[in-house]
C-alpha cells in the first residue's frame, strides 16, 4: 500500500514537472522574439533582425510606399505628424544632421518620416513638410489599417488626443528605427536623439 | 529694413532692461522662434526665464498678435511616447532659471497669420503673476541641432 502511494506520488510529481516543462517550451515559443541588447549610446539592437510584414502606404508624391521601398537601403524611420511643433521638427533637424555627418552622399541610406495623422497630412502637406528639412527626405502615410501593419510590427504606438480649439494632438512613439536593406527592423534609438550617436550606430551595424 | 528691425529689437530689449531696473525680477534670455516648414500650422518659441528675485513668480499668459493663440506646453517622453501637456502657468522659483528648449517646455504658437521665415521678428508679450509684463521682439531662426556644425 505504502509502495503504491509512493509510486503514485512520484508519478504525479513527474506528470506535474512534465506539464511545467511543456508549458515552459510553449511559452518560450510564443514569447521568444529577437534578443534586444541596449548599449550605453541608447541604441537597442535586435538579434536577429525582425522582418517587417507587407504594407501599402504612399509617399509625399503619392507614389506607393511599401515594403519593397525599404529594400536595398538602410532606413532611419521616425513617426510623427506635421501639426507637432516641438519634438517632430526637433527630430527631423537631428536626422538632417545625421545626413550631413554621412557626407550627404550616402545613397545607401534613406530618411523616412511617417505621419500617423493621415486625416490632416495629405501628400501635398507632407511634401512641403519633409522637403523643408531635406529635399531627399521621404514623407509617408496612408490608411489607418495599413499604417497599423507597419506600426504594430515595429512596436510603435500612437493615439489621437481630444480636440481643443479645433486642433488635436497625436501622442506618438519618440523612437527612431533603423531598418536594414532586407526590410528588417535591426535597431532602435530611444530619445532624446543625438545625430552623432545615430550616425555611429549605423556604422557599427554596417561593420557587424 | 533688416537694420530698422534690429533697431526696434534693440529698443524693445532696452525697454525690458529698464523694467528690470525698476524692480522686475524676471529676465528673459535667448528667445527665438523656430522657423517652420512652409504652411505648418504650429510653431514653437523658446527662451530662458531667470528669476533674480527672492519670491517665486509665474508666467500666466502669453500674447502674440502674429498667431491665433499661444499656449504654454511641455513635451514629455514617457515609456517611449512623446506627448504634449498644456500648462496653465509656468512657475519660476526664486533665484532659478527655467528653460524653454526643444524637446521640453515651449510656447506653442497656433496658426500664424502670415508666413514666418528666418530673419523676421515675432512680438511676444509675456505676463507674469507678479504683474510684470515683458514685450520681446523674438527672432525667427532656422533650427540647427548643432551636432553637424
Amino acid at each position: 500500500m505504502m509502495v503504491t502511494r509512493k509510486t503514485l506520488t512520484s508519478a504525479t510529481l513527474v506528470a506535474a514537472l512534465g506539464i511545467i516543462l511543456v508549458l515552459g517550451v510553449l511559452a518560450g515559443r510564443t514569447f521568444r522574439g529577437p534578443a534586444r541588447v541596449t548599449s550605453n549610446d541608447g541604441m537597442t539592437v535586435l538579434e536577429p533582425a525582425s522582418p517587417l510584414p507587407e504594407f501599402r502606404l504612399h509617399d509625399q508624391n503619392n507614389q506607393v510606399f511599401d515594403r519593397a521601398r525599404l529594400q536595398g537601403k538602410w532606413s532611419y524611420v521616425f513617426f510623427g505628424y506635421t501639426h507637432c511643433p516641438d519634438i517632430c521638427p526637433t527630430t527631423l533637424v537631428v536626422l538632417r544632421d545625421v545626413q550631413k555627418l554621412a557626407g550627404g552622399q550616402d545613397q545607401g541610406v534613406q530618411y523616412i518620416f511617417v505621419s500617423v495623422d493621415p486625416e490632416r497630412d495629405k501628400a501635398a502637406t507632407l511634401n512641403k513638410y519633409v522637403s523643408y528639412f531635406h529635399p531627399e527626405f521621404i514623407g509617408v502615410t496612408g490608411g489607418q489599417d495599413e499604417l497599423m501593419r507597419l506600426t504594430r510590427a515595429l512596436g510603435v504606438y500612437y493615439e489621437r488626443g481630444k480636440a481643443r480649439n479645433g486642433d488635436y494632438e497625436v501622442q506618438h512613439s519618440a523612437a527612431i528605427f533603423l531598418i536594414d536593406p532586407e526590410a528588417r527592423l535591426r535597431a532602435l534609438f530611444a530619445g532624446p536623439h543625438n545625430a552623432a550617436r545615430l550616425a555611429q550606430g549605423l556604422q557599427r551595424l554596417k561593420g557587424s | 529694413m533688416a537694420r530698422y528691425k534690429r533697431i526696434v529689437a534693440g529698443i524693445v530689449l532696452m525697454a525690458a532692461c529698464v523694467q528690470t531696473l525698476a524692480g522686475n525680477t524676471i529676465v528673459v534670455r535667448d528667445a527665438w522662434v523656430r522657423e517652420s516648414p512652409p504652411g505648418a500650422p504650429v510653431l514653437a518659441a523658446y527662451f530662458s526665464l531667470e528669476n533674480t528675485g527672492s519670491k517665486a513668480d509665474k508666467l500666466v499668459a502669453v500674447r502674440c498678435p502674429d498667431f491665433e493663440n499661444v499656449e504654454i506646453h511641455a513635451t514629455e517622453i514617457h515609456d517611449g511616447m512623446a506627448r504634449m501637456i498644456a500648462l496653465d502657468t509656468l512657475t519660476i522659483p526664486p533665484h532659478a532659471i527655467v528653460k524653454l528648449a526643444p524637446g521640453g517646455n515651449h510656447l506653442m504658437l497656433h496658426h500664424p497669420r502670415h508666413a514666418m521665415v528666418a530673419g523676421m521678428n515675432v512680438k511676444l508679450e509675456l505676463h507674469f503673476e507678479s504683474g510684470t509684463g515683458l514685450t520681446l521682439l523674438t527672432p525667427v531662426r532656422r533650427a540647427e541641432s548643432g551636432a553637424a556644425q
